[in-house]
């Protein structure tokens, strides 16, 4: 089975469906058209470089390289998902592009060399891919998680305090901030596991098949991909929050205010 | 000669880049009953806050049994003290969930947590236990977070304001409850004349920096 080709013209056409949504902003005063064009703008653009960037990254297919970019599609994630919290960036990116790509790169090895049958496990077809969908759903799943995790410090922080003072551990302080930032975070992809086939056809799923693969082998490749998604996004919010709250709380315990980016010294030292 | 528990030596704190407390120094004893006087904002309850870790003082420092109380002795510091103030954070869940989770805390799985005499010595009734915290009214949060500080046993207590929303006979009530532990070391911070009448009572003027009687 052959993948049908779409000519740029017809692709076109496609564009014109955007008239609904635009007429939908107009009609109800939404103010969505100008962000919706830079959104469309944006993902046009950015799909044709790296169409092309892609089409050469698998003709070449050197581990390096291949490599090189997965770390780069990390950074870009750590930078997206640390920026939609209150924390500065430049205090947790390096823990938490160490806990992406601990998770990340873990689970594409481990599904490279242990379930998918290929000769060479840094194949960009299977790294490159595999990671950006992981790094996708880790990236949503860490905006939940961190901006949970230290809002609710901040905002609990009388509680928090109490709770050190009656002689908790720091582990038992941060356990019930933890548990629920993380259950937050995963609720959307345990959600969209649970549903999948009935109420979602994935679009990794529709993709493979409109590839040309049979729904059998998408199915499995689909299987396959929940697994790696749910398991690398858990990694890697916990790890994000754990080595995270090294830089951010103090050895005292104390949520450091000088790591958000509107925070005020509380004590001088 | 009873032991020095807690003292405070040379302390100045900032707090917003505002000098709040200038060259403090302050020793407390084993069994010490102690008011600390001044107006509002002088920075008394600052005072718990430092010996907790909560803050760090701009200089000097904070010993307690003797020790420095830094990142590593802070630790064993709190397993000594028990804190209340007047509107303690007990949480968002019932009173069941917080004396649970209180109890399953590693430094409290030796405690027994009978909480029915203390609940009735301080006329809280028994079916709060099934309220969520926030629905208490400020007494009775007032009066559970003094349950749970005697419950786990500790003997300093740090007592911010924690008469301020209890009425007159449960104030003498509280007030003698803790002041008639020979052994129980009491730091209160208090504008409640309750405290002061204890004969036992030491105060200490935070604006002169000197004990008064």
């Amino acid at each position: 089975m052959e993948t049908l080709d779409i000519p740029v013209l017809s692709l076109a056409v496609a564009f014109l469906l955007l008239i609904i949504p635009v007429a939908i902003s107009f009609r109800y005063g939404l103010k969505l058209v100008t962000p919706l064009f830079v959104s469309v703008v944006r993902m046009s653009v950015q799909l044709a470089l790296i169409g092309v960037f892609l089409k050469y990254l698998f003709i070449w297919n050197n581990p390096f390289v291949n490599i090189g970019w997965l770390t780069v599609m990390i950074v870009v994630a750590v930078f997206a998902s640390v920026r939609s919290s209150s924390i500065k960036i430049s205090r947790i990116f390096f823990p938490a592009f160490t806990s992406f790509f601990v998770a990340t790169v873990s689970v594409v090895f481990y599904i490279n060399t242990f379930v998918i049958p290929m000769d060479n496990i840094f194949d960009a077809r299977y790294l490159i891919v595999l990671g950006g969908m992981l790094l996708g759903n880790s990236l949503r799943g860490n905006i939940v998680g961190i901006s949970t995790f230290y809002r609710q410090l901040r905002t609990d922080s009388n509680h928090y305090l109490y709770v050190l003072s009656l002689g908790a551990s720091h582990r038992e302080a941060l356990l019930p901030y933890l548990r629920e930032s993380v259950q937050l975070a995963l609720r959307p992809t345990l959600a969209s596991m649970a549903t999948m086939g009935i109420v979602t056809l994935p679009g990794m799923m529709t993709g493979v098949i409109l590839g040309g693969a049979s729904p059998e082998v998408a199915i499995k490749y689909q299987i396959l991909i929940m697994i790696a998604i749910v398991v690398s996004t858990i990694t890697s919010v916990v790890l994000t929050i754990l080595f995270t709250m090294h830089v951010c709380i103090d050895k005292f315990g104390v949520l450091r205010a000088d790591v958000f980016r509107n925070g005020k010294q509380v004590s001088s030292n | 000669m009873r032991s020095t528990v807690i003292e405070f030596k040379n302390i100045h704190l900032n707090f917003n880049d505002r000098s709040i407390i200038q060259n403090l120094s302050l020793k407390i004893n084993q069994g010490d009953k102690v008011v600390l006087s001044g107006k509002s904002g002088c920075g008394k309850s600052s005072l718990l806050s430092l010996l907790l870790g909560f803050i760090t003082p701009r200089e000097g420092k904070v010993f307690f049994d003797g020790a420095v109380v830094d990142e590593k002795t802070v630790w064993d510091v709190r397993k000594r003290i028990a804190y209340i103030d007047q509107d303690t954070s007990l949480g968002s869940g019932t009173v069941h969930d917080l004396l649970v989770f209180v109890s399953g805390l590693k430094i409290n799985a030796h405690l027994n947590f009978a909480v029915n005499d203390l609940m009735k010595l301080f006329e809280l009734n028994f079916e709060v236990i099934h309220k969520n915290i926030k629905e208490l009214s400020g007494g009775e949060r007032q009066r559970l977070a003094i349950v749970i500080a005697v419950l786990l046993n500790r003997d300093v207590f740090f007592l911010d304001e924690i008469t301020a929303s209890l009425d007159k006979h449960l104030k003498k009530k509280v007030a003698d409850f803790f002041l008639n532990r020979e052994d129980w070391t009491c730091v209160v911070v208090s504008h409640d004349p309750v405290w002061t009448e204890n004969s036992a009572v030491r105060v200490f003027d935070f604006e002169e920096k000197k004990w008064k009687h």
